[in-house]
């Protein structure tokens, strides 16, 4: 006989103020098989959950139900609460009566009757529950971090610090990201490359860090501490164990004139290239689209200067086959192609340019070695103006979200600019300063009272050129008053955006994103370094836009995530898994082929003598991950799905 | 039922807990508003609902069943979507040519971040099968069930 | 020498020779428009054997009987095209393993018997391909069309007269070569997906969820349809899947005997245009 014990938490007003929480339980306290109703501020609270464990002893209950918030909150805290309590979690169920009622109705009593039939059918379903126990699997201790910028290269250090194996996978040619591209970085103005080179360097030569630079993912399988993947190594062209980085070929190439895009245009490169002097590793790679060769069938300058015999035209992709354990998604972003705002003549005037170039500008190690000079002429601008917000925070024509570091960096900018040209004057429109953070409002007003960095409140309408110069219209909010400068050179603060390519990506890992392509953690409040897939994790930019130090923490944080992971010998897992009732199954194997995880088994039943009397299909619950796709197939009904059975489905439905 | 009542429907929804699930608990979680008629159940997958779940909720009496899960290529279980694809186009032919009219069983596809487009999704349901009225038809065969046949 | 006669000579040939253990025919019927199956497995009896247009009844089903082809010795079986790719569907979804069925093919043209060429299920991809190049065109029946045209409410109404017949007696389910099941989800009670009572409503959800399990795997011989002792037009249903099936996913049921079950596979640019 069921005996269960329907727990309804008011949860303080969220739930209380709309649903009528006495007259639910009183109703719940008159089902059949429902031994005990009652209801309380806060279930989850230790008080309430208390209250529950006490409920399940003196009760002796055999299932719980918890009208609360949506399963995907608690489910786990009250199956815990269960378990303490000698019940077996598996018998708790969570009905969800505040995302999915209080918090969407208006009307009290409509609430109230939805959030009874929701109950009902809870408590239907888990009077048909079974015990279930946590299916273990063993972890293979290596980690696979994707993406060499800063927040790959602090994750796959942490983990590689720990003693555990790392893979670092970059699709460039060398680790370094966003971050080497950078001059100088805020609040500190300590040097980019300064800061990040030796951690590329120390992560390239680290024992624990496996580095395959050039390269890209080309599948996952699997599931947490057990994953397959398969990495694409794109053909360098340049035999990686043959090249010493010695650059003569570089020197030599005669295709000189390509656009270089760590860069971002402003300089050049060869066909055969590092993207920059300080790559890692330091081998370069032939860019088949402009090499002459390639093109022409003739050339091979560089294969004649290299002392090493280390260029190899014939090189084709090849792939490597990783068992891995879990995995860290660092992929990064971009920037926004600014060209969608005509008015400020981006991609028409060549002095117009983005955050990134200036940040090629103003880098010791750029195309004009550090000197602020205009891409038009090579002159030094005398007047520059900063337009923020320059695609963020703009729902018409770029995108909603603020993109978090460009209120920094402008002010970053006006203070490099007037530390190299003196006497230069710049002019910032701005929406609102956005200098959260630990010495990014005192760095902002320095930029202001210092560097003399005029801020102007308001949006430029266009851009336009007139005698040689930038003429910039806008508008001064704050005197209400419009407001016209004449400009050298402009800097657009442009958004950060998803990679172009995230939302593929993050199919091929089966990880979730948002409407922009930013990866959704698992909770944004509690679980901010965790996906949706247990056993992937995110750091950096890719999960939405971030300054260095964010990602770094964020880096961190996912390796103490993994590194938690590998402390265990063998996982638990959620035992919703499929089973098959041999004695039922008609052996037609659409199950196996159904299966998404290859997780079915044809399975032969022999009788005394060895003799196959019948065959059938078998789960692996190891590999099985319960999405119940072959339940829904079997014709016989011999499939069926733990947590999610026929039964508990069919009580459900007929229990609203 | 007096005619000067409006019909309220009663609806059954079956999601993925990983899409359509999340969405509802964002709908929730920004606090939108939307029409009370749904219950929904909550499956792993979409590729966990069977034809025979929509038999059942038109047998508990409800006027519209919905199905809604992750966007195709967004499964978390890969591809448990297209599977489940395939089945609803069938069943769907299937009660149509029974003379289960279509419109009482809706699908969609809602991810985890379109907490905005489930709201919308149950009102324009909601409002569909509310014109559409009750489904007498079937409502008749419930009753006949509890009857004794007839000679 | 007609097809019967050389049926039967080819018939004693192999099973005096040993070839196969059973050859799996036509014989008389109660009345003279009616055949019954004949399961021979001694040359004496091959004389009884029966070919003309009134075997109509696909034999394939009689394959996967319990035990049947378990000593992997081989059976010889009289089919007409629709058998012959029942025999592919039961292959690929691992009821029998195709090389023990030696078919004995043929179809009726009018009132004319034909041979079929061929022994094995693999000789007669030319035959089947042709059928489902033909049947997009083939003209449906009038009931059919009738039926399509139909309001929802109409077509609910007229499966309501029609299902209000069933009795449940599952001969729908026992005549059919697909329906090989050890047991039928009707025969499921925890939970009873289906109600088993014969109440229109059981029967309506019992001839959905075959009509469904069927999908993609029907090849239409008819069984049912011919088995049903109250006359409810199955074929019909079943059609209608097997239209759709061919419309949506180009699938023709019993193509070969490595095809795989629609229903278990995709294609992840299938048609979705009702998904909202």
């Amino acid at each position: 006989m069921a005996k269960i014990g329907v727990f309804i938490c008011h949860c303080g007003e969220n739930i209380g103020a709309k649903v009528d929480c006495t007259k639910l339980a009183a109703a719940m306290g008159e089902h059949p098989g429902v031994a005990v109703s009652v209801e309380y501020k806060y279930f989850c609270s230790d008080p309430g959950q208390e209250s529950v464990k006490r409920a399940i002893r003196d009760n002796n209950l055999t299932g719980v139900v918890v009208a609360a918030c949506s399963p995907r909150m608690h489910e786990a805290t009250f199956r815990k609460a269960c378990a303490e309590a000698g019940l077996n979690p598996y018998l708790c169920e969570i009905a969800n009566i505040r995302e999915q009622c209080s918090w969407v109705h208006t009307d009290s009593d409509q609430a109230t009757e939805k959030a009874m039939d929701i109950t009902r059918s809870m408590v239907e379903k888990v009077k048909r529950n079974n015990k279930l126990q946590p299916i273990e699997v063993p972890v293979t201790r290596r980690a696979l971090v994707i993406g060499g910028g800063i927040a790959g290269i602090q994750a796959a250090l942490d983990i590689a610090n720990a003693g555990q194996e790392v893979v670092l996978v970059e699709r460039e040619p060398t680790l370094g990201g966003h971050m080497a591209q950078l001059s100088e970085t805020f609040p500190t103005l300590d040097c980019s490359q300064c800061i990040m080179t030796p951690r590329m360097v120390e992560a390239a030569q680290h024992p624990k860090i496996r580095l395959l630079t050039y390269a890209e993912i080309e599948s996952v399988d699997g599931y947490i501490g057990n994953f397959s993947v398969r990495v694409r190594m794109k053909s360098r062209y340049v035999d990686i164990d043959k090249c010493t980085g010695c650059g003569d070929c570089i020197t030599k190439c005669p295709a000189k004139k390509i656009s270089s895009e760590f860069d971002c245009g402003l300089g050049k490169r060869t066909a055969i290239y590092t993207p920059f002097a300080q790559s890692v590793p330091n081998i370069p790679v032939i860019d088949k689209a402009n090499c002459i060769y390639f093109k022409n069938g003739k050339c091979k300058i560089c294969a004649k200067t290299c002392q090493c015999d280390a260029i190899n035209f014939d090189m084709e992709d090849t792939f490597e086959d990783l068992e891995i354990g879990a995995i860290v998604v660092a992929t990064g972003f971009q920037v926004q192609n600014n060209t969608m705002y005509g008015e400020y003549g981006y991609g028409k005037y060549p002095d117009v340019i983005n955050g990134l170039q200036f940040e090629r500008l103003a880098s010791a190690s750029g195309p004009t070695a550090g000197k602020i000079l205009r891409p038009s002429d090579g002159v030094e601008p005398q007047t520059v103006v900063f337009i923020q917000c320059a695609g963020s925070r703009d729902p018409s024509k770029g995108v909603r979200y603020c993109s978090k570091i460009c209120c920094m960096y402008t002010a970053k900018h006006a203070m490099l600019y007037s530390h190299k040209v003196h006497g230069g004057k710049t002019h910032i429109f701005y929406m609102d300063i956005r200098a959260a953070g630990k010495g990014y409002d005192e760095f902002s007003r320095r930029a202001i009272e210092d560097d003399e960095a005029a801020y102007l409140r308001g949006r430029v309408s266009k851009v336009w050129q007139e005698n040689g110069k930038l003429m910039v219209r806008g508008v001064d909010t704050l005197l209400g008053r419009p407001v016209e400068i004449a400009a050298d050179m402009v800097v657009l603060a442009t958004a950060i955006i998803a990679q172009p390519d995230a939302k593929e990506f993050a199919k091929t890992i089966g990880i979730g994103y948002d409407e922009y392509g930013f990866y959704n953690e698992a909770h944004l409040k509690l679980r901010p370094v965790e996906s949706s897939t247990a056993g992937v994790f995110l750091a950096g930019a890719c999960q939405s836009p971030k300054d260095i130090p964010d990602s770094v923490a964020q880096a961190s944080a996912t390796a103490s995530k993994v590194l938690a992971l590998f402390s265990k010998d063998m996982l638990e897992r959620e035992p919703v898994v499929a089973t098959n009732n041999e004695a039922t199954c008609a052996g037609c194997w659409g199950c196996v082929l159904a299966c998404p995880y290859n997780a079915i088994e044809q399975k032969d039943i022999l009788d005394r003598s060895g003799k196959v009397i019948k065959r059938v299909a078998s789960v692996n619950p190891g590999l099985c991950q319960g999405c119940g796709t072959c339940v829904t197939f079997c014709r016989s009904n011999s499939l069926d799905l733990a947590g999610f059975t026929e039964k508990q489905i069919f009580a459900e439905v007929m229990g609203l | 039922m007096p005619m000067s009542e409006t019909f309220e429907p009663e609806i059954i929804a079956f999601v993925c807990t990983y899409c359509t699930y999340a969405g509802a608990d964002l709908a929730g979680t920004s606090r939108l508003k939307y029409a009370p008629n749904v219950r929904i159940i909550r499956l792993p997958c979409t590729g966990r609902i069977s034809p025979m779940f929509i038999l059942k909720a038109l047998q508990k009496g409800a006027d519209g069943v919905l199905i809604s899960g992750c966007h195709p290529g967004d499964c978390h279980f890969t591809h448990g979507n297209y599977h489940a694809r395939r089945r609803w186009m069938v069943f769907r032919a299937l009660l149509d040519f029974i003379g289960i009219p279509p419109e009482r069983v809706k699908y969609s596809w809602i991810s985890a971040a379109e907490g905005v487009k489930f709201a919308e999704f149950i009102n324009s349901v909601t409002e569909d099968i509310r014109k559409l009225g009750p489904f007498e038809q079937y409502s008749q065969l419930i009753e006949q069930t509890q009857a004794p046949a007839s000679l | 020498m007609s097809i019967e006669e050389q049926y039967r000579t080819r018939a004693k040939e192999l099973l005096s020779g040993g070839a196969v253990k059973m050859v799996i025919g036509y014989g008389k019927g109660s009345t003279s428009d009616r055949r019954r199956p004949l399961f021979i497995s001694s040359t004496d009896e091959v004389d009884r054997l029966v070919l003309d247009d009134a075997c109509i009844q696909n034999l394939s089903g009689y394959l996967v009987s319990e035990g049947l082809l378990s000593d992997e010795k081989r059976v010889a079986v009289f089919l007409r095209p629709e058998g012959i790719r029942a025999i592919n569907i039961l292959a690929a979804e691992s009821q029998l393993d195709a090389e023990q069925i030696v078919i004995f093919g043929f179809d009726v043209i009018g009132t004319e018997v034909k041979a079929l060429k061929g022994i094995h299920v693999e000789e007669f991809s030319d035959v089947i391909n042709s059928i489902k190049k033909g049947a997009p065109e083939a003209k449906e029946e009038e009931l059919f069309e009738k039926i399509e045209k139909m309001s929802p409410q109409e077509r609910f109404s007229f499966w309501q007269e029609e299902f209000a017949k069933c009795i449940k007696c599952y001969a729908c389910r026992q005549a059919c070569p697909m329906c090989y099941c050890r047991r039928c989800i009707v025969d499921s009670n925890q939970p009873q997906w289906v109600n088993t009572s014969s109440h229109t409503l059981g029967n309506f959800e019992w001839n959905i969820v075959r009509a469904f399990h069927l999908s993609g795997r029907c090849v239409e011989c008819g069984n049912c349809d011919r088995a049903c002792p109250v006359n409810i037009p199955l074929r019909l249903i079943n059609h209608r899947m097997a239209e759709e099936v061919l419309g949506a996913f180009d699938h023709f049921a019993g193509m070969s005997k490595t095809q795989e079950p629609v229903l278990a596979s995709f294609k992840k640019d299938d048609s979705e245009t009702f998904i909202l």
